[in-house]
């Protein structure tokens, strides 16, 4: 896997390496990592439902 | 008194008007109003209540619905009330048949096709599917038979026979049969 690395704010890496101990992740980058893709799997998810809801209303099966 | 209502669930175009008719060549009663005429899409007629629509905002008609079919697009299954029991005759169909019917749908309406892919509407639809899969099986209120509109066509004996049980024996098989005949007839 070939890795890059992101700015961040030092208050805030400090906050999350705390948050990474307790929730038990191995490492702060594996939380930072864990958190984006919830978020992009969130937001993908979001998108999909809207274009089925989208289909469904141009079929004039939902109003 | 059976107090069930039977709805016929899926995507737009899985067969879900088909089995409408099976259900009420079969005996039983429908709920529709008619509004969508029959056309070159749905021959038979689209077998569709508007106020299905509008079950978020009123669930008073369910109760006329007790007994009864009626047919509701699988997004709306989410809006159903736990006070009622329901049995679900869920249609899947190949996607690519679904997509394409739906494509020919849209043209015919007149309306523009949205700007997504069949490929990228074929993966929302497969989401949203196992979605609502998962979530029928978590409602205890919920009883589903899924019916595979493809494999109905190949062997429609012993899927009507599956279905009649899962209805508790409420249709006459002989004519809710040949209701898949005539289609097979209609697809030559």
């Amino acid at each position: 896997m070939s890795v890059s690395k992101i700015k961040i704010d030092k208050e805030l890496l400090k906050k999350a390496r705390e948050h990474a101990a307790k929730a038990g992740y191995t490492s702060v980058e594996e939380f930072v990592s864990h958190i984006i893709e919830k978020e992009i799997s969130k937001a993908e998810e979001s998108e999909s439902e809207e274009e089925v809801k989208k289909r469904l209303k141009g079929l004039g099966y939902i109003s | 008194m059976d107090n069930t209502i039977t709805i016929v669930s899926g995507l737009p175009r899985s067969g879900t008007s088909m089995m409408m008719q099976i259900l009420e060549y079969g005996g039983m009663k429908v709920v529709t109003d008619n509004i969508r005429k029959a056309n070159e899409d749905n021959p038979h007629g689209y077998y569709e209540y508007e106020k299905v629509k509008e079950i978020k905002e009123d669930t008073g008609w369910l109760k006329e619905a007790r007994g009864k079919a009626f047919k509701m697009v699988s997004q709306l299954l989410y809006d159903l009330p736990s006070n009622e029991n329901y049995k679900v005759i869920f249609m899947k169909r190949k996607m690519n048949e679904i997509l394409a019917s739906q494509s020919k749908m849209l043209e015919r309406m007149g309306g523009s096709k949205d700007d997504t892919s069949d490929e990228k509407m074929g993966e929302f639809f497969n989401k949203h599917l196992l979605k609502i899969t998962d979530w029928i099986e978590g409602r205890k209120y919920i009883d589903v038979l899924y019916i595979d509109y493809n494999d109905l066509l190949t062997n429609p004996d012993e899927h009507i026979k599956t279905l009649n049980r899962f209805l508790n024996y409420k249709l006459n098989e002989g004519k809710a049969v040949e209701v898949i005949d005539k289609s097979l007839y209609r697809n030559r």
